[in-house]
């Protein structure tokens, strides 16, 4: 008896097993032969008319107006309307979450046959890898053949941005405006003190510490002279400022370009330019918080509540319709925040990063059976006014034309404001408004802004654009760069925190540590290659 | 009894097992399939099967990193120090609820320690944040309005460890005290009674009934715990750590979002992956066979 039960166990047992190996044999058939038929089946459709899906991927940033998709909506009707159904595709948005795009896009690319034949990203490093892996369409001929004005709106100079070595395998977004930012100031504060504006380095220090020690603003002690973060708009203006002179050879070679900006870990005066943050840390005048604000939220809270006198920002973010400068108000009626130029370099110039020309590199997977199409549709988006009425609506509903420029009405209807909702993301060939020049882009930037701030908007711009450094273009994709930009972004924000938090006898110490660590976690790497490349194309 | 009437008998047991086991063989051993990543220099567009081998080349790449050292230090000290003192924590409380005898005030303390954590990480980091802040924290406005020196609670490492390590006392500790609870109706009441009568105090009940009673559970969690002790959660270190205390708050998985998803360098976050787990399991033989020898309980 207890031998039979024993043996009943032992048959039941590998029975189980039998049953759940057949069941998971099942699952991974049933999978795989899912994947099978989607791209086959796709690919036999292409050639003999027949209706063909494109699938394009779209941000989705959470701000869908109700009664409407990310997947549905006026612009997507609207592309399939004026694109798709002339052409007989149907058109199909994948949503990417903005805040995941790297994370999102690697699993999608990853996925092979539920990638959409659009795609893009703001990061070179990504687009570096894609192309380096030979995940991606070489681009070239397709512009060629399918898409004169695509390549014509965009240029030369912004295509050369779309190469891997030389092939394309990316068309990057046009830039409509490459300023990035302006400082600003609290007017009512001078006035209070009966200060000039300042309108060096020098000058600023002195205004900052009379911020500090009158409180013009009548904080009760809460003063924040210079609002900072450890977000780029706060200090880079400041940090670029210390920057020396440079010869085209330094500028190659000591610059690092980590995601789609340039870093000045390298160039001789930055030492100084944190030195000089560590002063400011140290007497009070900068938040001794700066460094937890990754997110600037409590930048904006204290600017907001009146307790900032100065910061750097970019040009036009204080304007918004209820943004923070209408909240500063709300607060203190009398607030009036004025942008300036001040940080002055060696020579006397406001030197300021700026943005490179292209925006994001959009791309076509290589697994992709609707190149093509995809080409297409950017080619639809170049030509006649396609751009133009994704970026600005329909006319008299949400804008109205003067001299050529569009203005945004004043009170435009509620179905007016939600179809605009994802302009700026469908808008993919370009990153801001274009209207042929850019003057006028940012004539039309400044338009889109509440009138009572257009004026401050034109200076603020102004200001962005004075003197600003371009990013050095290394023509040739720098490995180590896409290897380690990620972590070296993080190390160089934490240089600055450790250097600026240090006290100043301990600076010196702290700063050579900390960029020590830096260069072994791959700066070093970046300047061997960047060195190497340098005598290569010049010797 | 026959394997046919046995199985018409019984059938629908092994039934209810398909699901749980289904549920294993996919989500868990399934992707072990994946682990094979950290032994090829994974491509993106090739696939796991079309990627090179390249045998231990990331591991010798990884344990070449001096921030892998630095996270793994770090991840064992915030798990070390969390167990000496979040892992008593819940067993306070649970006894001091236990001898409560007025029983509203005992459900309400319970429910307000519960609370805290069904609050997302997320948004504790944010309370810390205006909380703990050196500028504007509410602590720190009160110090500094009574004119002390603001202290650096989240800005220096040594303060940064106690705000850490206090914050995960509140949000868990209350509802660590469930299983202490459950365990501690399972005590017969009657050992209290015997126990008065002969004269026994509050404390001596405590020493010698309430935490006996307990021993296995306390052993079991401390087991589970120092299973965990190389693994650890991504959201406690990454919402409440920040630049400044980087020394102290980077831990394999901050290292592994790092590297591996933000970077797209999947071999080297599967290689971090892979040691953590057979270290992990290292850990729980080690402390079963221990607490086997010592006390007699074990999971395994």
């Amino acid at each position: 008896m207890n031998r039979q039960h024993t043996h009943n166990k032992r048959r039941m047992s590998s029975k189980a097993l039998v049953s759940a190996v057949v069941l998971s044999t099942l699952f991974v058939s049933a999978c795989s032969s899912n994947n099978g038929q989607s791209n086959p089946g796709g690919a036999a459709e292409g050639g003999n008319g027949e209706r063909v899906t494109l699938k394009i991927e779209v941000f989705d940033r959470g701000n869908t107006p109700t009664g409407m998709t990310i997947q549905d909506n006026y612009m997507t009707r609207y592309v399939q309307e004026s694109f798709g159904d002339p052409n007989n595709i149907d058109v199909e948005f994948v949503p990417v979450p903005r805040s995941e795009e790297i994370e999102k896009l690697n699993v999608l690319m990853s996925s092979g046959s539920n990638v959409p034949d659009i795609v893009f990203t703001y990061d070179p490093n990504t687009f570096n890898r894609y192309a380096s892996q030979g995940g991606l369409t070489d681009v070239g001929p397709l512009l060629d053949e399918h898409a004169p004005n695509l390549k014509a709106f965009l240029g030369d100079d912004v295509l050369e941005y779309g190469k891997f070595e030389g092939t394309q395998f990316s068309i990057p977004a046009k830039r409509s405006n490459t300023g990035k930012y302006s400082s600003f100031i609290r007017q009512d504060w001078l006035d209070a003190l009966g200060m000039p504006v300042p309108t060096t380095t020098d000058e600023l220090y002195e205004t900052l510490k009379a911020f500090k020690e009158q409180d013009p603003g009548q904080t009760g002690g809460q003063v924040i002279p210079f609002g900072m973060t450890i977000a780029s708009a706060q200090y880079e203006t400041m940090l670029w400022s210390f920057i020396e002179p440079l010869s085209d050879e330094e500028r190659f070679t000591l610059t690092q370009q980590l995601g789609s900006n340039d870093y000045p870990t390298l160039l001789p005066g930055f030492k100084e330019g944190l030195a000089f943050m560590n002063k400011l840390y140290n007497e009070g005048l900068i938040s001794k918080d700066f460094g937890l604000d990754e997110d600037k939220k409590k930048f904006y809270e204290d600017i907001s509540s009146g307790k900032t006198g100065f910061f750097s920002e970019d040009d036009v973010n204080l304007y918004y319709e209820n943004g923070t400068y209408d909240i500063l108000k709300a607060n203190e009626a009398n607030a009036n925040v004025l942008p300036i130029d001040v940080f002055t370099n060696s020579e006397g110039k406001y030197v300021k990063p700026k943005y490179a020309p292209n925006g994001m590199y959009i791309m076509i997977p290589k697994s992709s059976q609707r190149s093509v199409e995809a080409m297409k549709y950017l080619e639809w988006m170049a030509s006649d006014d396609h751009l133009f009425h994704i970026q600005n609506g329909v006319e008299g509903e949400n804008f109205t034309l003067e001299d050529g420029i569009p203005v945004a009405l004043e009170n435009p209807s509620q179905e007016a404001i939600d179809r605009m909702f994802i302009s700026g993301d469908m808008a993919i060939i370009s990153n801001g408004k274009q209207l042929g020049s850019e003057e006028d882009n940012m004539k039309a930037r400044k338009l889109q802004f509440p009138t009572r701030y257009q004026e401050d908007v034109a200076l603020a711009q102004e200001i962005a654009n004075r003197d600003t450094v371009e990013m050095v273009v290394t023509g040739r994709p720098i490995e180590a760069q896409t290897k380690y930009a990620t972590t070296l972004q993080d190390k160089f924000n934490e240089l600055i925190v450790k250097s600026t938090m240090a006290s100043p006898d301990q600076f010196d110490t702290v700063f050579e540590n900390m960029l020590n660590d830096y260069m072994t976690n791959g700066g070093q790497a970046i300047l061997d290659e960047r060195t190497q490349l340098y005598a290569e194309l010049n010797g | 009894m026959s394997f046919k009437s046995y199985f018409t008998r019984y059938w629908q047991l092994y039934a209810l097992v398909v699901l749980p086991l289904a549920y294993f063989l996919i989500f868990r051993y399934g992707p072990m399939y994946g682990i094979q990543i950290a032994f090829k220099d994974f491509n993106f567009f090739q696939g796991i099967l079309g990627s090179q081998w390249i045998g231990f080349d990331a591991f010798r790449e990884v344990f070449g990193m001096r921030d892998f050292y630095l996270a793994l230090r770090n991840t064992l000290m915030l798990n070390f120090l969390d167990l000496l003192v979040s892992f008593p924590a819940p067993l306070i409380l649970a006894i001091l609820l236990y001898e409560m005898k007025i029983v509203w005030f005992k459900r309400l303390s319970q429910t307000v320690l519960y609370i805290p954590h069904f609050i997302s990480w997320v948004i504790i980091g944010g309370i810390v944040y205006q909380v703990f802040g050196t500028q504007s924290g509410m602590i720190n406005n009160l110090i500094t309005s009574i004119g002390f020196e603001a202290i650096p609670f989240l800005t220096s490492k040594n303060e940064w460890l106690v705000t850490y390590l206090l914050v995960g006392v509140w949000q868990s500790a209350g509802w660590g005290t469930i299983i202490y609870l459950a365990a501690l109706t399972g005590i017969n009441k009657e050992l209290f009674e015997a126990a008065s009568i002969d004269g026994a105090g509050r404390l001596k009940r405590i020493w010698h009934i309430t935490l006996p009673g307990l021993k296995s559970t306390i052993v079991i969690l401390l087991i589970i715990n120092l299973g965990n002790m190389i693994s650890i959660g991504f959201d406690r270190p990454y919402v409440i750590g920040n630049l400044a205390v980087r020394e102290y708050s980077d831990v394999l998985s901050t290292f592994v979002y790092r590297v591996g998803l933000q970077s797209g360098q999947y071999t080297m976050a599967t290689v971090v992956g892979l040691f953590q787990a057979v270290v992990g399991m290292i850990f729980v033989l080690g402390a079963n066979y221990t607490s086997k020898k010592l006390t007699d309980e074990s999971i395994l």
